[in-house]
């Protein structure tokens, strides 16, 4: 056999084996290059890079808060309610103080809440000792990435209390539960690092925070930590001082109420000067609003039922040019017996006494007025408030009162908001809503109550003043006159003597904040010391 | 094999000179097949000596031989024939084809091996076992035909994605699907072959035999050989119409609407409400009925498939030409799945050293309205139509479609007849593979072969959807993926023999490089509802695009020893070493060893009347899974957007994935035993395997706590046992000259367990939710149990009014629903059931009686659970479904009726809706008739008449228990097999067809 080896043979053998290392060679450097379609994680070299990863904490912000799911504890509130059966079981929970571990909206509020702070932490970390060419806008951008991981702290902070602290990107497996001093100090210290860094202006409607947006939710935080669970009282003049602050620059700030109250839960208003935060939302960018829309009508409409108005609280609240603003009594149908935007031309109303379903007063403030449309979205391109320039006014007048020390200027505060709500221009004095003497601290707390009335809000001033059973043991209509219908479709006017969701569980202090979602304390068991 | 015979009698041929020797006379003679034409090329050997013809264009031949001589004729496919020549000067042959030949010789990877001399578990079909089934998918063929291979169509559309699963999965995170090798080619995919282009299909199943894929073997491999020519020129037609329908609608009180209009108004008395619906509308439901949504979504679909083929071979050159052309209706209204499909397997002999083939296959498949464009968050389309209010008609008044339910009841979703109808969305793929191999026999007893391949895939996505939300304004989505690969195989094969010895070495060197791009944009609110290539109708804001690059490669060495002693003892070791780009440089490269011993104890059983040969195997082995993507180790940051003007949207960035350097290749370790037994002079084979195989260091993707923003972390972590059996039995039972009946019976059982976790945890959440709002999670991993738990609550039926105090503590009311609750009265969520089947079994009967031929399949699927959410959804009352629909709701809970059947909301995650899977099915029957030869030399013709999924034995209430369905992103379908939120159905076929051969 050897013999026929000839040669050529051996020479084809070469052939092939010089072909074999030939291709070898370049097969052997087996090294990834992921930067050829994908960013890495690296300390910023540019602004354009900085930019990016704000634009990007920013829509985490907006998913985390985009759905009525992060406000899910506001259910607690005397303002509103929730359908009384189907699918709403996790709002209704919170509206039943009953909430169970197993609540899937507390959970996705602490998955999308925590993602967003990642997201504002992975700014912070690759900015961290970078030096731009550009400094002021690095600082702006910085500005920004402090204030929303403040804002969101604040935001956990005031479901939970006693929350986790990440201030890195890095997972930390001993992560444990901070105190709710350190919880407080920590959103203190972001606001205050973003009031240094931000400039005085921003953009209309504050869609970006600037200082004096920083300042504003220092007041709002000062609120919460002079109340329960701290009650360390000596915030509240802070909060009177931060107001303040925010009330004398409101003008280079760019903040001001609005003269309409009307103007404000519109798709045309959604960019105003009363936004001190703003979040944006634009549908056909597939970044839409769904807090907001159909979610606020009954489902005899086409309404997903969720938002309803508490019956005591509308029958409480004064009537007038903000009641107005804040509830639809009735639905304009068309002649098919649809919603139709065309107000003007309805062929009948419905009123809220006479819906089928469940018969509660809707949210103008969620649903829009009709002519808006947007009704029977599930998304839309609506501003959400975050925080009003109303409420900063607001907070000025009670914690002035509350720190003993009601000036002229907080009791001006208090009455722009009166003069407004009563279709009134807010800078003119008027004799007949402005007030002057009483218990400034109460009467700015009620205003706050009418002021903000479904706007998710309401729960945590109960919370914080330890009023929660004094207002959910208060719930039981007491003049509206309901509807039975019968088998053949007729109506028989009926009192409404219930609140629609009955109280279930305790409305003393231990269940005024909500434990962890079990499954991040199992994964990280310093998380269970709360 | 063809090849090794066609080189051994080319090699007697050629190889030698011409040497007429003394005392010789002209013999000659016609060389014919067995339809007794001539065989042209034939090959005509004095054996012993170097003297030799081939015969000519009519079959004749003429070669000088002696009276003693022994004439060899030889052709490629058929059987060799030796006669002596005596006194004999015209011998005519008649050569008859070699049926057998195939199931002769196995292939193992990088060469072949005589199913005799077999060291690991590996099964085999040919397309002989399933040639009496109208087959359009090769996971048909294989479902029920292969022992140890798990075989679940998850969805009865056409083209749809068929789960092949080889002993168990492995995987938690990664892909469980088996590595498919074609013609030597990696990483095929499985569902857009040809079967009639296919001669053979090997399993590779133990990790002795899968070793030689080294770090892609885990999940075991899957040798598909395609056909070849040999002899005369042969053509075949095959023609089939398939009409395809639902077996069983299911009962819901759409088919009754006035019991459903009833219920409802119930529905909102229960909780205080007002009747929604008045009597008089209630009474003409009665009359009138409503609509029926289930029975409006589907069809009967009928679909025509055309199959062409030609093979045969011209002196060295053979070739196999096939073209198929399918067309075919979904049951589902507008969906349809259309293919093409041409494959060229040419093979030249350019010298009796060197052969070279070329196979090339081309596809163009494109899939009309799936059923998966359409799901969401809120179930399938299935499940939307499930749970439609049949009081709403289709259309209304003016005749255009009612969008929504009028009175805003049942399902929330849009009108599904409506979605079908107006929205075109078609997934295109067009693929073309090219597999080259050429082989050089440098001496007798060495080999070089190159393999390389190619294959080029693009698959575009785009899609016209009209369900988009409520303002109605179409949306458009194109997605191409192209994804690129190629590989080069140098292979050297020695082999020798000396006395009792017999040793085979294989050593290999191989790349592989794929890369993929994906190319993208959304248009979404298109002013006017045009179509697809409307997209500019997008406002700006409505426009994004998208687009991706990732590479992988793969280096690799591998070395086989194959060594025969005696022909009794057979042992085989392999080595392989490869290099991943996934990993970094440290934990790139893998050594995965295998060794098996098999001994022929056929002289044990020699004198035994009943069998004839007997084999035992064992086999060790490790082999690896690279199953993470390209750039896992790395942290990177995706693309997302936000819009401070409330509309213009500005690029951002996000952390998405965290680095991790130390990433490695998971290993999986498997032991395997097994015997193989001839009964009967071959008329009956046995074959059982044990297996017994651990996975370790698992590619997990870690979920990062929430509380540190989620996402994942890719570990070697955890892992998973699975042990089994594989048995089959084949068995010739009548063998009569007018009457056969052969039947094959395969089963197999695997025990799947997860033996170790992380940090210390019992338990991890799965990603599967339920639809709805509700968005519970509904499956798990749970430490020693098997993959595929389902969680939920536990289901009680109802409070009744004696327990109405104990009801209130939990804000309850007679009728309510009651769930098993803790110390602490928080209701109990815990494991439910499992989806991951243990037992899977086929059983194939062949009969024929002159003319007639009789295929009946029956497969089965054993052990295992569904969660069955579409019920859940069905039921209603809460989620998007918000009506109750269940025909069952009529004898709901009353104060006067106190059944377990609540009146009112309650959880889809409970176990309620957890039903026993088990089936029995009658995959395939089929009857044909052979007429022959129509004719002197007319075309052969055979005609057939067929059943697909005729019956099904389940206690299961759902349509087929074997179907699942998932939405996007939500973990490996390994992880939650077996939940149903509105599968598509396995649709009952009646397939007719005609077959000829010229």
């Amino acid at each position: 056999m050897i013999q026929q080896f000839t040669k050529t043979r051996w020479a084809s053998l070469l052939i092939i084996t010089a072909v074999l290392v030939g291709f070898s060679c370049s097969e052997f450097d087996l090294d990834e290059d992921p930067g050829k379609s994908q960013l890495a994680v690296l300390p910023y070299e540019s602004i354009a890079e900085l930019d990016l990863a704000v634009t990007g904490m920013y829509n985490r912000m907006w998913a985390a808060l985009r759905m009525t799911t992060a406000f899910v504890s506001a259910w607690g509130g005397d303002d509103l309610t929730t359908h009384r059966a189907s699918n709403k079981a996790d709002f209704r929970e919170y509206d039943q103080r009953a909430v169970t571990l197993g609540n899937a909206r507390t959970r996705n509020t602490w998955r999308g809440v925590y993602q967003a702070i990642r997201a504002a932490n992975t700014v912070l970390v690759n900015v961290q000792g970078v030096d731009l060419p550009d400094r002021a806008t690095q600082d702006k951008l910085t500005g920004e990435a402090y204030f929303i991981r403040g804002m969101l702290f604040h935001h956990m902070a005031r479901i939970h209390g006693r929350i986790a602290l990440p201030l890195d990107i890095v997972p930390n497996p001993d992560i444990t539960l901070a105190s709710q001093e350190e919880v407080y100090r920590q959103i203190e210290s972001d606001y205050l690092a973003a009031e240094g860094l931000l400039p005085t202006t921003s953009n209309t409607g504050a869609t970006r925070p600037n200082a004096g947006t920083a300042r504003a939710f220092l007041a709002r935080l000062y609120m919460d930590w002079a109340g329960f669970p701290v009650k360390d009282n000596s915030k509240y003049s802070m909060a009177a001082s931060s107001a303040k602050q925010v009330i004398d620059n409101a003008g280079s700030h760019g903040f001001a109420l609005v003269p309409d109250m009307n103007t404000l839960y519109t798709l045309a208003g959604s960019a105003n000067s009363e936004g001190v935060f703003t979040i944006a939302h634009c549908q056909p960018c597939g970044l839409g609003n769904r807090k907001t829309g159909k979610l606020g009508l009954p489902g005899d409409f086409g309404g997903w039922q969720e938002s309803f108005a508490e019956i005591r609280f509308f029958e409480d609240m004064p009537e007038g040019h903000r009641k107005d603003a804040t509830y639809h009594r009735e639905i304009p149908l068309d002649a098919h017996g649809r919603v139709t935007p065309n107000v003007a031309g309805a062929a009948s109303f419905i009123p809220w006494t006479e819906f089928k379903d469940q018969q509660n007063p809707v949210f103008k403030k969620i649903t829009g007025p009709f002519e808006d449309n947007i009704f029977n979205g599930f998304q839309n391109s609506r501003s959400d408030y975050y925080m009003r320039y109303a409420e900063v006014l607001l907070t000025y007048a009670e914690a002035s009162g509350r720190a003993g020390a009601e000036t002229g200027d907080a009791w001006e505060a208090l009455n722009m908001v009166r003069r407004r709500a009563n279709g009134l221009p807010a800078g003119e004095a008027s004799s007949e809503v402005d007030v002057t003497s009483g218990d400034l601290a109460e009467m700015a707390y009620t205003e706050r109550k009418w002021e903000l009335a479904g706007e998710y809000q309401r729960w945590y001033d109960l919370v914080r003043l330890e009023r929660v059973k004094e207002a959910l043991s208060n719930r039981s209509p007491q003049v509206s006159i309901g509807t039975v219908f019968d088998a053949d479709g007729n109506a028989t006017p009926t009192p409404l003597t219930e609140a629609s969701n009955p109280i279930l569980g305790s409305l003393e202090t231990d269940n005024y904040f909500h434990p962890l979602p079990p499954d991040e304390v199992t994964q990280l068991p310093g998380l269970g010391g709360g | 094999m063809a090849s090794i015979l066609a080189r051994m009698s080319l090699l007697a041929l050629l190889c030698c000179g011409m040497h007429p020797a003394f005392g010789q006379r002209t013999i000659t003679g016609t060389i014919t097949d067995e339809a007794g034409d001539g065989v042209i090329g034939a090959s005509v050997v004095v054996q012993g000596t170097a003297t030799g013809v081939v015969s000519d264009f009519d079959g004749t031949y003429s070669i000088e031989a002696n009276t003693g001589d022994v004439l060899e004729f030889a052709y490629l496919g058929y059987l060799s024939q030796t006669i002596t020549v005596g006194d004999q000067s015209v011998i005519n042959v008649a050569l008859s084809p070699n049926v057998q030949e195939l199931d002769q010789v196995v292939v193992i990877g990088y060469g072949t091996v005589k199913k005799s001399d077999l060291t690991g578990a590996v099964s085999t079909v040919t397309a002989d076992d399933y040639k009496d089934q109208p087959v359009t998918r090769m996971e048909d063929a294989l479902q029920g035909r292969a022992a140890g291979v798990t075989v679940a169509r998850a969805n009865g559309a056409p083209g749809a994605n068929i789960k092949v699963r080889i002993r168990g999965v492995n995987s938690i995170t990664g892909n469980n699907s088996p590595l498919v090798v074609v013609d030597g080619i990696q990483g095929a995919d499985l569902s857009s072959i040809n079967p009639n282009d296919i001669a053979s299909i090997d399993v590779l199943k133990d990790a002795s035999a899968t070793a030689i894929y080294g770090i892609r073997g885990s999940n075991g491999v899957i040798m598909i050989t395609t056909k070849k020519g040999r002899g005369k020129g042969q053509v075949d037609v095959e023609f089939f119409t398939a009409v395809s329908q639902v077996p069983d609608f299911l009962p819901t009180l759409q088919d009754d609407p006035a019991t459903f209009a009833r219920l409802e108004n119930l529905r909102r008395i229960n909780v205080g409400g007002n009747p929604n619906f008045t009597d008089s509308e209630i009474s003409q439901l009665e009359s009138n009925g409503g609509t029926n949504y289930q029975k409006e979504i589907f069809q009967t679909g009928v679909s025509n498939n055309l199959a062409i083929s030609a093979s045969g071979s011209e002196g060295k050159l053979s070739y196999f030409l096939s073209g198929t052309y399918r067309d075919q209706e979904g049951i589902l209204i507008t969906n349809t799945f259309k293919q093409l499909s041409l494959r060229s397997n040419l093979e030249a002999e350019i010298s009796d050293r060197f052969t070279i083939g070329l196979n090339i296959f081309a596809n163009r498949d494109v899939a009309k309205n799936d059923i998966g464009f359409a799901g969401n968050g809120q179930g399938s389309i299935v499940a939307k139509a499930l749970t439609w209010d049949p009081t709403t008609p289709i259309y209304d008044a003016s005749g255009a479609f009612n969008f929504r339910s009028i009175k805003g009841i049942a399902s929330l979703n849009d009108n599904p007849v409506r979605t079908l109808t107006e929205s075109d969305a078609q997934g295109i793929n067009e693929q073309l593979s090219t597999a080259l191999n050429a082989s050089y026999k440098i001496t007798n007893n060495l080999t070089y072969t190159l393999t390389a391949g190619t294959q080029l895939n693009n698959f575009n996505n785009q899609i016209y959807d009209v369900e988009v939300g409520d303002d109605f304004l179409p949306h458009t989505v194109f997605r191409n993926n192209k994804f690129q690969s190629y590989q080069i195989s140098n292979i050297l094969t020695w082999q020798k023999a000396f006395d009792v010895h017999n040793i085979k070495l294989t050593g290999v060197q191989e790349y592989t490089n794929a890369t993929s791009i994906t190319n993208g944009y959304n248009a979404f609110d298109l002013s006017l509802p045009k179509g697809f290539f409307f997209a500019e109708l997008a406002p700006n804001a409505g426009q994004s695009a998208i687009n991706n690059f990732s590479e992988r490669e793969l280096s690799s060495f591998m070395l086989r020893a194959e060594y025969i002693f005696d022909q009794d003892l057979l042992v085989t070791a392999t080595g392989r070493y490869d290099g991943t780009s996934v990993f970094r440089s440290d934990n790139r490269w893998g050594f995965f060893p295998s060794v098996a011993v098999a001994y022929n104890l056929s002289s044990v059983v020699e004198n035994s009347p009943t069998f004839n040969s007997l084999k035992l195997r064992a086999g060790w082995g490790q082999v690896g899974s690279q199953n993470v993507g390209p750039y896992s180790t790395f942290g990177g940051l995706g693309f997302n957007s936000f819009a401070f003007d409330f509309s213009s949207a500005s690029a951002g960035s996000v952390l998405t994935s965290f680095e991790n350097a130390d990433l490695t290749w998971e290993t999986t370790s498997q032991f395997n035993i097994g015997v193989d037994l001839g009964i009967l002079e071959g008329r009956g084979s046995v074959s059982l395997d044990f297996f017994d195989k651990t996975t370790s260091d698992l590619l997990l993707a870690v979920p990062v706590p929430n509380t540190f923003g989620g996402g994942i972390i890719n570990q070697n972590v955890g892992e998973v046992k699975n042990t089994g059996i594989d048995f089959s039995l084949g068995y010739t039972i009548v063998n009569t000259e007018n009457f056969d009946w052969d039947a094959n019976l395969n089963f197999s059982y695997v025990k799947n367990e997860v033996t170790k976790l992380y940090n210390d945890l019992e338990m991890i959440q799965g990603l599967y939710t339920s639809p709805g709002g509700q968005s519970r999670v509904l499956n798990t991993i749970e430490l020693g149990q098997p993959l595929g738990q389902f969680q939920g609550a536990i289901f009680q039926g109802t409070w009744k009014t004696a327990e109405a105090a104990q009801a209130a503590e939990f804000g309850k009311n007679p009728g309510d629903v009651k769930y098993a609750r803790d110390a602490n009265g928080e209701i109990i969520f815990e494991t439910i059931g499992n989806g991951t089947p243990t037992t899977v079994w086929g059983f194939n009967n062949s009969f024929s009686y002159k003319g007639f031929d009789v295929n009946l399949f029956l497969q089965g699927m054993h052990g295992f659970d569904v969660y069955n959410i579409q019920q859940a959804m069905i039921t209603g009352g809460a989620g998007d479904s918000r009506s109750f629909l269940a025909s069952d709701q009529v004898n709901q809970w009353t104060p006067q009726n106190e059944t377990d059947i609540p009146a009112t909301v309650q959880f889809y995650n409970s176990s309620r809706y957890v039903e026993k899977g088990d089936f029995i099915r009658l995959s395939n029957l089929t009857l044909g008739y052979n007429f022959g030869g129509l004719g002197e030399r007319g075309p052969t013709l055979k005609a057939y008449a067929s059943g697909q999924n005729l019956f099904l034995i389940t206690d299961y209430t759902g349509y087929d228990p074997e179907l699942s369905s998932r939405k996007g992103g939500q973990g490996n379908e390994d992880v939650a097999p077996g939940i149903n939120i509105g599968a598509y159905p396995n649709p009952r076929v009646f397939t007719f067809g005609l077959r000829f051969g010229f």
